[in-house]
């Protein structure tokens, strides 16, 4: 029983600290909009403040079974993927699932939430959520494709489909992936772009357009169970790209201080790969769907066919 | 030719009587109890949430909604309080009224302040919300605010400046921390008054009879 | 007598009495055709073994039957799915006329199916192959018995073209080869692309047709539409199936005996079983009426199976064989919930009628499992499938744009998935649709036993893997071990399903213990039309479900590849025939005197050139 227990310790602080890494990364992302539009901005721990607010509200409506229901799909989506992700470099970090699955259950199981949330926000009966659902849709198969064509290059080139073996060979020849194949790296940030939703890409829930599509009927604790989800994602999403382009968190050796060593290493890294959507999102306008869907089509599915390429002949 | 003022809505003193009907506001906040269901403490820390993380309804109900954009942007930075914008009635916490508002307006305020969710605050900008400032004489405009809809705080100006507004907030902030703010509960208990005098002024009413079916 | 020989009488004399008994009393028919195929069912499980066969003698030809674990897991879907759905249709027919003409037919369809998978010569495989063409056929036109529309011909002359290449291809084996037997045949290299290319690619017409692969799909949509749900069922689920039962059989086999020539066949397959994979998709995701959205999404589902099969690799040909079950399992499923709407509401059509969610909750789970499993997310058993075909196109075939081009089809898939779940079930409900009831029960159980075939095999996929490991050593392949819970590829990654599955379960119940127990008093449940719609009410008889052009920014970012209209070149080149038959047909003037002048020309042509032509 000492090692179930363990291991529900390793579940519960590894989704913990993906749920404050990810709210800090949302505080930070207002931050960094304020100053940069030279104003002060809210507080970086302006998101744990929202939650609250949210989850105290005194009175919750919902609309019917499946809008009840929508926001566990996120949370379950969210923690899911989190459980199969190394966080610290092995033996470090509890293990939780790492080595139970590989990326290609990743990427399905990556869009668990938004088929989850599509339900909910479908039955709630408001033309912008249905609206808002279909232009997400919509834009996920434009950025898959890239996506999908980086990681079968990254598959191809190290036959693996772990991304143990891939941090592992980062390791151990100390070549971050990066340079190893950079072009999958720009074919995966740039469908980033769209994973993300940040401008761009945010057409999917912008306010003024489309009274925030799928989350317009969500409010009180089940808009809180969406944002906590939204940011473990966020984090989940950050540390899959630091693993597979940056070599994951180092490795300083066992014991207290190299585990918080190792942590602090990830969460730089991390918050540098955010900086990039974060910074496009700050100066660029909104696409139309059909732009948007254009746009992946377009220049990040050449990169990824070339990363590909390069997979196989070099 | 007289010069008699036209003060539909203002009902005269004989009215009063022969209506018997008390136009006195129900739900203010001034000298609220605090209600004691939670202990206090988590209460104090609920509402230190509930004050610093306003969501405001992105709803410019009439012409004093152009402070708004001032207030929200660099200048004058309302967001470093926590105040944002909100979509819709489900997400948002704060309900401005702008100034004037018409009846055809009014039903629609009325519908979306009973599609938000507790607690609740409505903060009324500009003097037609207080006596129906410029507009007073007008046959579609109200005059007073609070028959209709409860009000937490009122910003006067004709338009407040957003130095007011942000004013305004803070007051509400401060509302918020002794628990006198939030009237959803005091709405929903006197509902009827509330109807009637709505009914009164609406002349097309359509709503369902429940409450927030 | 033999087993095998016997459940075909059964189903036979079945057919025959089930037509006959519908003139005595309209009641019996649905009991005797359910009657017959339970008992052959059941005859067929308890006592049929591996390695029965049975030979007799047709004048000259030797025909032999018999069974060996291919032909079993095949029998699985013809016998398990059709089973289920005559018990569907008891309650789905009720009411309408000639039932027995539709139930004959079905139990024909029946036989031809079982006889085509236990046919182990040719000659038997195309005579069983026509009983069951034609009996479809038969069911093809139900609805519209007094006036054959263009879907039924459609469906006709495909299948006319499909069988008569069978028939050229199986008449040049014989004289090359000299033998009926498939096995035979098959060991003597009837199949091999360097000699005699034509038998292969003629066999490909015929299973091809019936498999729907692009270009020779256009029957598909039409007649899966237009048939009755419960016949649809059992066509997209299983007869789809003898196509790939067929092409498993010539071509997979193949692929292991002989090698030269084999990649430019496999990429011939398997890119066309890809683009009928995106452009079944592509097609679906505009459909309006549910029936047509599951027609074209059956078209693409057997399109990854064409993949599979074109790899000819142990994961590949598993991962065929796996979806061949699974899909006869979810798009039965989704067939029935479809018939069961229609049944219950009048229409399919998505623009007319939606939010039937709260009155019809047991056809939305068993709606929404389906979906989930068609879209192929964990945990249910839909992933497994696409882990297998993926895996096989990454690991072993070394197909990587072929890969893409799958996965672009599987996220485009999603749509479609969300399009029927929303269309039918979300969004506010429709005045007409107060009074519509939840299907009957006798509906509801073939439903809900399908949709639990789609859960276990997310969890335990070794069930399906184990017989079909079976049944790809009967086929040629080495042996393979297969886990029960996890899957593994060659590269030594594995993925656990069990531990997934558990997970998953255990954060959706403490998730929605919180959810629901925290604040409970007060989260209060309203109605789809309490919407934030800037403070705006509703007029009474207003729906507004965003049903219209539902992916239109979709449609135009995809335009191009909307423009091939594979219907239009169909019929332009049958125009095209038809011109130049035309042509042809005035030789045939009728005038005596021109038919004088032809015969005295050719009188003249052989004197003048009688030392040419007789040397």
């Amino acid at each position: 029983m000492e090692g179930i227990g363990f291991e529900i310790l390793g579940a519960l602080l590894t989704t913990i600290l993906a749920f404050v890494v990810g709210m800090f990364f949302g505080g930070l992302n207002r931050k960094i909009t304020a100053r940069t539009q030279n104003r002060v901005g809210p507080p970086v721990y302006q998101n744990f403040i929202d939650l609250m607010k949210l989850q105290a509200k005194r009175t919750n409506i919902a609309h019917g079974f499946m809008g009840h229901v929508a926001p566990i799909w996120i949370i379950i989506a969210a923690t899911t993927v989190l459980m199969f992700i190394p966080i610290l470099h092995d033996g470090l970090w509890f293990r939780n699932l790492t080595f139970r699955g590989d990326l290609i259950f990743l990427l399905y199981m990556m869009v668990f939430g938004s088929l989850g949330m599509a339900l909910g926000a479908g039955q709630s009966g408001n033309p912008n959520s249905a609206i808002g659902v279909s232009r997400g849709l919509s834009q996920m198969v434009g950025f898959e494709i890239p996506f999908v064509l980086a990681l079968v290059s990254l598959m191809i080139q190290f036959q693996t489909t772990s991304i143990q073996d891939l941090m592992a060979y980062q390791h151990e020849t100390g070549q971050w992936i990066i340079f190893a194949n950079p072009f999958a790296f720009l074919a995966t940030i740039l469908s980033y772009l769209g994973m993300f939703r940040y401008s761009p890409f945010d057409i999917v829930g912008a306010p003024a357009e489309l009274a925030s599509g799928p989350i317009s009927e969500f409010g009180g604790k089940y808009l809180g169970t969406v944002m906590t989800g939204g940011s473990i994602f966020t984090f989940v999403k950050l540390v899959l790209m630091v693993d597979i382009f940056f070599g994951g968190a180092g490795n300083f050796g066992t014991g207290f201080w190299g585990v918080v060593a190792g942590l602090v290493e990830l969460v730089v890294k991390t918050f540098i790969v955010y900086l990039i959507p974060v910074f496009i999102g700050l100066v660029s306008p909104r696409f139309r769907t059909e732009q948007a869907i254009r746009f992946f089509w377009k220049w990040p599915t050449v990169f990824g066919v070339i990363a590909v390429l390069w997979a196989v002949f070099l | 030719m007289s010069n008699k003022i036209n003060t539909i809505g203002i009902p005269t003193e004989e009215e009063i009587k022969k209506a018997q009907i008390d136009f006195s506001p129900r739900c203010t906040s001034a000298g609220r109890v605090n209600d004691k269901e939670t202990q206090k403490m988590v209460e104090y820390i609920l509402n230190f949430a509930r004050k610093h993380s306003l969501f405001v309804l992105a709803y410019g109900t009439g012409c004093g909604a152009i402070e708004i954009p001032a207030t929200m942007t660099s200048r004058y930075d309302a967001e470093r309080f926590g105040i944002r914008g909100a979509a819709t009635p489900r997400q948002a916490d704060v309900l401005l009224i702008t100034g004037y508002l018409s009846t055809k307006t009014l039903k629609r305020v009325i519908r979306v302040y009973e599609q938000m969710q507790d607690p609740k605050y409505v903060i009324a900008f500009g003097s037609c919300t207080i006596n129906g400032g410029m507009y007073f004489d007008s046959y579609n405009t109200i005059k007073a605010l609070d028959r209709y809809l409860p009000v937490d705080v009122y910003i006067a100006g004709c338009m407040p400046r957003p130095e007011s507004v942000i004013k305004g907030f803070i007051k509400l902030q401060e509302l918020i921390k002794d628990g006198n703010a939030g009237n959803g509960e005091c709405y929903r208990d006197n509902l009827d008054w509330y109807r009637t005098n709505q009914q009164k002024i609406i002349k097309n009413w359509d709503f369902p009879d429940k409450y927030n079916w | 007598m033999n087993t095998l020989t016997i459940i075909l009488l059964i189903l036979t004399i079945g057919a025959a009495f089930t037509y006959f008994i519908n003139a005595v009393n309209h009641k019996l028919t649905a009991i005797s055709a359910f009657v017959t195929i339970t008992i052959a069912t059941g005859y067929f499980f308890g006592l049929a073994e591996l390695g029965d066969q049975f030979k007799f003698a047709l004048g000259d030809f030797s025909m032999q039957w018999g069974l060996n674990a291919f032909s079993y897991y095949f029998i699985y879907i013809v016998l398990g799915l059709s089973w289920l759905a005559l018990l569907y249709s008891i309650a789905y027919m009720e009411g309408k006329a000639r039932l027995g003409y539709y139930y004959g037919a079905f139990l024909l369809t029946i036989a031809g199916m079982f006889g085509v998978v236990i046919s182990q010569d040719f000659i038997s495989l195309f005579i069983f192959w026509e009983i069951m063409t034609w009996a479809s056929f038969l069911l093809v036109i139900y609805n519209y018995y007094y006036n054959i529309k263009t879907e039924g011909m459609k469906y006709m002359i495909f299948s006319a073209i499909g069988a008569y290449a069978m028939l050229t291809a199986i008449v040049f084996i014989h004289h090359y080869y000299g033998t009926f037997l498939i096995g035979e045949a098959l060991s003597k290299g009837a199949f091999s692309f360097n000699q005699h290319i034509f038998i292969p690619i003629f066999l490909l017409l015929g299973f091809g047709i019936k498999a729907a692969v692009m270009p020779f799909h256009v029957w598909a949509p039409g007649a899966y539409a237009k048939t009755p749900m419960s016949f649809t069922a059992v066509f997209s689920g299983a007869l789809s199936k003898m196509g790939i039962f067929g092409i498993a059989l010539v071509f997979s086999t193949y692929y292991i005996t002989h090698n030269a020539g084999g990649f430019i066949a496999s990429q011939i397959l398997a890119w066309m079983g890809g683009i009928t994979a995106v452009m079944g998709t592509i097609y679906a995701l505009i459909q309006t009426d549910a029936k047509r959205l599951l027609a074209y999404s059956s078209v693409a589902q057997l399109g990854y199976i064409v993949v599979g099969l074109s790899t000819g690799t142990k994961l590949g040909i598993m991962a065929a064989l796996y979806l061949a079950v699974l899909h006869a399992a979810f798009k039965g499923a989704l067939f029935m919930v479809a018939g069961a709407v229609e049944k219950q509401a009048g229409t399919t059509d998505m623009t007319k009628i939606s939010g039937l969610i709260k009155r019809m909750p047991w056809t939305f789970l068993v709606a929404l499992i389906s979906i989930i499993t068609l879209a192929g997310v964990p945990p249910l058993g839909g992933f497994v499938g696409k882990w297998l075909i993926y895996e096989a196109l990454i690991t072993e075939s070394n197909n990587y744009f072929l890969a893409i081009v799958i996965f672009f089809s599987s996220t485009a898939a999603f749509l479609y998935s969300y399009r029927f779940l929303f269309g039918l079930f979300l969004g506010q409900e429709e005045e007409e649709t107060k009074d519509v009831k939840e299907a009957p029960v006798t509906m509801l159980i073939p439903m809900l036993m399908l949709s639990f075939v789609s859960i276990i095999t997310g969890v335990m996929p070794g069930l399906v893997f184990n017989p079909a490991a079976k049944a790809m050593n009967a086929l040629g392949f080495a042996d393979t071990n297969w886990d029960m819970t996890s899957l593994s590829n060659i590269w030594g990654n594995t993925t656990d399903l069990s531990l997934i599955g558990i997970f998953i379960i255990i954060v959706f119940i403490l998730g929605f213990a919180v959810l629901t127990l925290k604040g409970r008093k007060k989260t209060k449940s309203v109605g789809t039309k309490d919407i934030s719609s800037s403070g705006e009410l509703w007029k009474e008889g207003e729906n507004w479900t965003f049903q219209q052009d539902f992916f239109k920014p979709f449609q135009r970012a995809a335009a191009p590849l909307y423009k091939f209209d594979m219907d239009k070149i169909w019929s332009d080149m049958g125009n095209a025939l038809e011109a130049f038959f035309g042509f042809f047909r005035k030789v045939y003037t009728g005038n005596g005197q021109t038919y004088a002048i032809y015969v005295i020309a050719f009188l003249a042509i052989l004197l003048i050139f009688k030392d040419y032509i007789f040397n």
